[in-house]
């Protein structure tokens, strides 16, 4: 037997045992393992493997198709995008307000916190500067967590 | 190698389509074609059947969330099983190692495998092969029940696993020697 042949074949194994040959391959093989006890070992034993893959609990399914239609949880929803380019947009805003309020000395120093005096700068938990280019990588999350930050500063904040 | 397969009565890619235009029963049929294959690679990476099942609903949830980014460059299932791939390696860095507990019992045989005679028959040899398997290394492992559980072919095991599709094909045949060897 060619090992040239016992190669192709053993590489079908798999479709042959699982019935995704086409009947006219299906029967080459067949005719092979007839002939080859080698290939025939390596074809019982797929044949012993495919028997017994573990099939998934019977209710998993209905399970995942329940959760698949329920509403979406908070932190997956479209709306994040826009709350996110939101957060982005009002914290480019303080950056420009900020940047027009400094001292002229200051104002070619690149970057949207250029001339922000320490006191003004808006700076989250984790440290990262609102508006900063990173505010893309954010998880949902911290954005969350910067968009509940932003709303206490726009309303307790100025009390 | 010509692979021939019943067509299924609504290709996945049009299911796709269907559910990215939010209709439910298309996320339905998509989930009962592959929740068994998404199940059995979470439970090869985790050898947890609770976790498994876990992983399998996050896995699904995950890729309806991200179904507008799926560009068709790979089959839906590939990218789903890539997913949960993903996914079953990230509960086990939360969880811990993986459990060979639920390796070594007998597993539920798939209800579309045999008849009752037949399944006592290899029940027992069958049995032994899948606790041999689960002695293999990850992507030997991972290779040869994707090859022979679904089918796939060693470019899309490549991506599943992360690999090339020549270590892919070297990880099926190892994979494959050994268990000859362990079940002589």
């Amino acid at each position: 037997m060619s090992e040239a042949r016992c190669e192709i074949v053993r590489e079908r194994l798999p479709d042959f045992v699982g019935g995704r040959l086409a009947p006219s391959d299906a029967a080459q093989v067949q005719a092979h393992l007839g002939e080859c006890a080698e290939c025939r070992d390596e074809a019982e034993l797929v044949g012993l493997l495919h028997a017994a893959r573990p099939a998934a609990p019977a209710a998993l399914a209905q399970r995942i198709a329940s959760a698949a239609r329920a509403p979406r949880r908070r932190a997956y929803h479209p709306w994040w995008g826009v709350a996110a380019a939101s957060v982005a947009a009002v914290a480019l805003g303080i950056g420009v307000m900020s940047r027009e309020a400094a001292a002229p000395e200051d104002a070619d120093v690149p970057g949207i916190v250029a001339g922000v005096g320490e006191a003004s700068l808006w700076v989250a938990d984790d440290g990262l500067v609102a508006g900063a280019p990173a505010l893309e990588g954010l998880s949902d999350e911290a954005l969350l967590q910067l968009l509940e930050e932003m709303d206490t500063g726009t309303t307790g904040g100025a009390a | 190698m010509s692979h021939w397969e019943q067509p299924d009565p609504v290709p996945d890619e049009a299911l796709v389509r269907r559910a990215r235009e939010g209709e439910e029963a298309a996320l339905s049929a998509l989930v009962n074609r592959h929740t068994d294959a998404v199940y059995r690679v979470a439970l090869a990476i985790a050898g947890d059947r609770d976790l498994a099942q876990d992983i399998s609903q996050d896995a699904f949830l995950k890729a309806f969330r991200g179904l507008e980014g799926f560009r068709g460059d790979a089959s839906f299932r590939t990218w789903l099983l890539t997913i949960v791939a993903n996914e079953a390696r990230g509960a086990l860095r939360r969880h811990g190692r993986r459990r060979e507990s639920d390796l070594d019992s007998a597993p539920p045989l798939a209800s579309h495998a045999k008849g009752p005679d037949q399944m006592a028959e290899l029940s027992g040899e069958s049995a032994r092969a899948r606790k041999a398997l689960g002695r293999l290394p990850e992507k030997q492992r991972l290779s040869v029940q994707l090859r022979v559980d679904e089918g796939l072919s060693f470019r899309e095991i490549a991506e599943v696993i992360g690999s090339t599709e020549g270590a892919a094909r070297v990880n099926y045949f190892h994979g494959i020697r050994r268990l000859r060897e362990w079940m002589e």
